[in-house]
């Protein structure tokens, strides 16, 4: 993709990536919530594919529609006011939190702009998926395998802490 | 067009829109929003760095599939924990979560 390509679908995608990411938190309901976030992350997996990371950015995009469809289902069951049909303010600390939200955010940005970066060309035979592939079976077999230990050591913990009749059963 | 610092410029205000997902919400599954969005905005650092300042890296990618395996770890873990708190306690929202508040 060309830079002016880059910049073409970058910003667009960026803008509405920042705008539904900023309403999963105005919107009361909380379907909309879900699906909102569904489509910030979605975006991202755009964005990637736009920095030339195609593998990346297909990656988000399969794994953030099943991770924010289930979400929305524990939004559902688990939230006081799911439709936000009550009008109850599911905020608290609001003016502190939007003002160190925006410090932080205003301060990073600005560390990003000044700081001087190293700038690289994207080399016409920069690495393509086949490459990615032969990464995972060899160099980074170890840290696939602890990701992949890591998600079943989770799914096993997850329910532990879970299930009826546990420890913290009161 | 587009370069490294305008990729992390724009990540920074994602994080921040997470940020105050965190410490603005009520109910823990907002707040495991906000965390979502504050790993996605770490995951695109990631790939702004890869593709301005490492394009011929395939190493970096990794980084970016522990980050995703982290937000559904995240996910699930804090799910589980809801359903927990809610069975004892009938309610996820954090504010009612405060034994501990000295």
């Amino acid at each position: 993709m060309s830079d002016l390509a880059t910049a073409l679908v970058f910003w667009p995608v960026a803008v509405l990536m920042l705008a539904t990411g900023l309403f999963v938190f105005i919107t009361s309901s909380m379907a909309r919530a879900g699906l909102l976030l569904l489509a910030a992350l979605g975006l991202e997996g755009l964005l990637f594919l736009a920095l030339a990371s195609e593998f990346l950015g297909v990656l988000m995009l399969l794994m953030m529609s099943a991770e924010m469809v289930i979400m929305v289902f524990f939004m559902v069951m688990f939230m006081p006011d799911p439709g936000g049909l009550m009008g109850m303010d599911m905020t608290h600390d609001k003016r502190r939190s939007i003002g160190a939200a925006v410090i932080l955010g205003l301060a990073l940005a600005i560390v990003a702009v000044v700081t001087d970066w190293p700038a690289r060309v994207l080399p016409p035979d920069a690495p393509d998926v086949r490459a990615i592939g032969f990464e995972v079976m060899g160099r980074s077999m170890f840290s696939f395998l602890f990701a992949a230990m890591a998600i079943l050591f989770t799914m096993v913990g997850g329910v532990l802490v879970a299930k009826q009749g546990g420890r913290y059963e009161r | 067009m587009i370069s490294l610092p305008v990729v992390l410029a724009v990540a920074a205000l994602m994080f921040a829109i997470g940020l105050y997902g965190v410490l603005g919400q009520t109910n823990a599954i907002m707040v495991i929003m906000g965390v979502e969005l504050m790993l996605g905005a770490a995951m695109l650092n990631v790939v702004g760095f890869l593709r301005y300042a490492h394009p011929d890296a395939t190493g970096g990618s990794f980084f970016v599939l522990i980050l995703m395996t982290l937000m559904a770890l995240e996910a699930a873990i804090g799910f589980g924990l809801v359903i927990a708190t809610f069975r004892n306690r009938r309610t996820a929202e954090i504010d009612d979560l405060a034994d501990l508040k000295g």
